[in-house]
């Protein structure tokens, strides 16, 4: 296939990896309080490793520079940060998630913008090959 | 050869230019060796039959890549629609590469029928 909008491989990538983030923030905020996971322990915060990746090896060879990047979900690790003690009048000093809602917040704000870059990316060379092709148009 | 729903005048044309389903596109399109013009005395008619093959050839591939490109996008969509594992910005991009790539096939019809007008206007 000839490569119309160049450089699309790395933006569709770092979506599709921005998703998975998403994802494992919304795994978080939805388990922000759960005491008893099916280990027997509390929730431990999840997070997302990137990594790039040469793009050759995704899509066995398109054109374009040699040796660009894509990026990619290495892995989903858990936060090793130790789980909080709470005090509950009943039970007395109780561990609950290492999550703090506000940071995933954050985390989620940073995920969507990012997202909205790569959308930026993808517009402006839909752009360019549109205002490129309106060349031929008197 | 499948049959798109949303363009049909696409395989319409396709099917005219009796494309390979599976022509594979090389990367680089060939440019065929200018061909002589044909010493004709009637300019009007040698101008519509003496297209050399092997552009038609092209052309053609050209719209095969075209719909191709079609085609993927719409079984991107089928595929996101249907529950099956498509992301959405996968199909947008697909949608997009299927738009970007027709467009420059009408540009590429524009500018040979411009050039086959400006022909037929020429004065002898």
């Amino acid at each position: 296939m000839i490569q119309l909008l160049g450089g699309i491989e790395s933006t569709a990538a770092a979506l599709a990896s921005e998703r998975v983030r998403m994802d494992v923030i919304s795994q978080n905020i939805a388990n922000a309080s759960t005491l008893r996971g099916p280990d027997g322990r509390p929730y431990q915060r999840q997070q997302v490793v990137f990594e790039s990746v040469l793009r050759d090896r995704m899509s066995g060879g398109g054109p374009g520079p040699a040796g660009a990047t894509a990026v990619r979900v290495a892995r989903v690790e858990p936060d090793p940060r130790p789980p909080r003690l709470v005090y509950d009048p009943l039970r007395g000093p109780i561990e609950v998630p290492n999550i703090n809602v506000h940071e995933e917040m954050a985390d989620l704000i940073s995920s969507s913008r990012a997202f909205e870059a790569n959308l930026a990316v993808l517009k402006t060379a839909r752009s360019m090959a549109m205002q490129t092709l309106a060349l031929g148009k008197r | 050869m499948n049959v798109i729903p949303v363009l049909p005048a696409v395989t319409g044309s396709v099917g005219a230019l009796r494309v390979a389903p599976d022509a594979r596109v090389p990367r680089e399109i060939p440019v065929p060796e200018l061909q002589p013009l044909p010493r004709g005395d009637a300019a009007g008619e040698s101008a519509r039959t003496a297209a050399p093959a092997p552009f038609g050839e092209v052309l053609a591939r050209m719209v095969g890549e075209v719909n191709e490109r079609q085609l993927a996008a719409a079984d991107k969509v089928q595929g996101l629609l249907g529950g099956r594992e498509v992301s959405l910005h996968e199909t947008m991009i697909a949608l997009e590469e299927a738009s970007v790539s027709f467009q420059l096939m009408v540009e590429v019809r524009n500018k040979l029928l411009e050039s086959y007008q400006e022909l037929m206007r020429m004065q002898v």
